[in-house]
């Protein structure tokens, strides 16, 4: 019991941890520029509590998101969750009064969101993180814009970094449109999501051709220009060419499209979704996407699209 | 360039997890320096680490390992997200329900054996069971035979241990083998190298001249 307590009271959770003086500074230093960027951008500051009920939020998160959400229920009964994922609660806070706002609305956060992660991989469990959103524009370029502006706020720490892009979008068609079967959806959903390509046998319901192409696809080997080729994702790929050519052109970072980038549930991302690395570390330093239905899920149909930046990843000795 | 780093489980997978990665001309750990107590072999661009076998999945999927080999018993358990781009030919054998000899059907358990609560719940659930899992480390199988429980969910390989004590094989509940992981950041940071890499073992596991026609 003594050994037990002494542990306790010499050592913090794994994954968390103080900061102490000079690395608050280097934190305040990184935070201080990203803040000052996004308001010189005209994007205003918002706050959203620490915790809030998990009902509001039913159908957002997907079972990895719940997973790692820390929760708990309160002296009322209340079943509360710990803040994981700022962009929900962003929605949530700003619904309500979205009607009276002149929209494109820009707005920003900072903050802890805290994930309860493996603990013996040295796994960081509480993250703090600068977003930015822009509501109520629908057009590419406001994909462009944002994801642009990430990779400057990025750049700008002195990474040079490389973008991984997908679309949300494009993984969606794709499957929607290979079989009219909900449990043959589910089931290549999940082997483009693992890349199981064991797990896609001939479905009945499946054209032959269409499973080369998910074969392809699981492989790494398809192009842009597969899709494109396809009636049913050829906006989607045609977006995405659009897009990687454009941000490539106007900020020469270096832009690589995964178009076998599928996750098993889509999760609230609609549209382009992007990863920013640090190559030599491997570290997501930012990412973000477009959401353009999720506050529609909290009464206010509007556009959306955004990104976090985890503000300790951007500085070598914060890490 | 960073060295890829590829976990491999000290169990029963890792002889011939070594000999298909010598084969696909990788540099591999020898046997004497496997046994002894060194974990990690740096190889030129390869660093091999030995892990626990139910520890590939999490290493990969956390970005801590780029590669992995692991049974699909244990990336089931640890229902992660790490890719599973190639099943290797190795490793084969069954999860299944197992009961005592004077036990019902699987329907009228009150409790469950297994070193596998998680697979072992999401089997229970989707027949609607609400049977208390008891979490065990080895035999399982004991389990059974002393009637601590009913039934047992376990790999079964040939069967010998089950026949032995007179225990009856019920269910199949899915077929494992050993599975080639790659973490999901690795792959979109370094998708090339990583294809290449399943490229060499998939040759050196399917041998052309081996696939049916």
């Amino acid at each position: 019991m003594r050994k037990r307590t002494e542990n306790l009271t010499s050592s913090y959770p794994a994954g968390v941890r103080a900061l102490l003086p000079d690395d608050v500074r280097r934190r305040r230093r990184v935070e201080s520029a990203i803040v000052a960027a996004l308001e010189a951008r005209s994007f205003d500051e918002i706050v959203v509590p620490i915790i809030d009920f998990v009902d509001p939020y039913g159908g957002t998160a997907d079972r990895e998101s719940q997973r790692r959400s820390y929760r708990f229920v309160d002296r009322n009964g209340e079943l509360i969750a710990v803040r994981s994922d700022f962009t929900p609660m962003v929605a949530r806070a700003l619904a309500p009064s979205l009607g009276r706002a002149t929209l494109p609305l820009r707005v920003f956060y900072r903050g802890d969101v805290v994930r309860c992660e493996a603990t013996k991989l040295g796994a960081q469990r509480e993250l703090f993180q600068i977003g930015a959103e822009l509501i109520g524009d629908v057009s590419p370029s406001a994909d462009l814009a944002m994801l642009t502006l990430a990779l400057e706020l990025v750049t700008s720490a002195g990474v040079t970094p490389t973008v991984v892009l997908s679309s949300s979008a494009l993984a969606n068609q794709l499957i929607e449109s290979s079989t009219g079967s909900r449990a043959t959806r589910i089931a290549l959903r999940s082997a483009l999501a693992h890349k199981r390509s064991a797990a896609i046998v001939d479905f009945d319901d499946v054209s032959a051709e269409r499973i080369a192409l998910v074969r392809l696809i699981i492989s790494g080997r398809a192009t842009l220009d597969d899709l494109s080729a396809l009636p049913e994702t050829r906006d989607a790929a045609n977006e995405l060419a659009s897009l990687q050519q454009r941000v490539a052109e106007e900020t020469g970072a270096n832009v690589v499209v995964a178009i076998d980038d599928i996750d098993e549930e889509p999760g609230y991302y609609t549209g382009m979704r992007f990863r920013i690395f640090d190559p030599r570390t491997r570290l997501r330093l930012a990412q973000g996407g477009r959401y353009d239905d999720l506050y529609a899920r909290f009464g206010a149909p509007a556009s959306a699209v955004g990104f976090t930046l985890t503000v300790d990843y951007l500085d070598g000795e914060l890490r | 360039m960073k060295a890829l780093r590829i976990a491999l489980p000290k169990g029963r997978l890792l002889a011939p997890s070594l000999e298909l990665f010598a084969r696909a001309g990788f540099d591999v750990p020898s046997q004497s320096e496997v046994d002894s107590r060194q974990l990690v072999f740096a190889r030129g661009v390869v660093e091999w680490i030995l892990v626990k076998d139910c520890d590939v999945p999490v290493y990969v999927d956390h970005g801590a390992a780029d590669v992995g080999v692991a049974g699909l018993d244990q990336i089931l358990e640890h229902d992660g997200n790490a890719y599973q781009p190639l099943t290797l030919p190795f490793g084969r054998c069954r999860m299944m329900v197992v009961g005592a000899p004077d036990a019902g059907p699987i329907e009228t358990a009150v409790k469950v054996a297994t070193k596998y609560p998680r697979i072992a719940r999401r089997f229970l659930d989707e027949r609607g069971l609400r049977a208390e899992i008891v979490e065990l480390r080895g035999s399982v199988e004991l389990a059974a035979v002393l009637h601590l429980t009913s039934h047992v969910i376990d790999l079964v390989e040939t069967g010998e241990t089950a026949r032995v004590h007179h225990l009856r094989l019920e269910e199949v509940i899915c077929d494992v083998q050993a599975c080639l992981l790659t973490g999901r950041d690795a792959w979109r940071t370094d998708g090339a190298r990583l294809r290449d890499l399943i490229d060499r073992v998939e040759n050196a596991a399917f041998p052309k001249e081996l696939v049916p026609s």
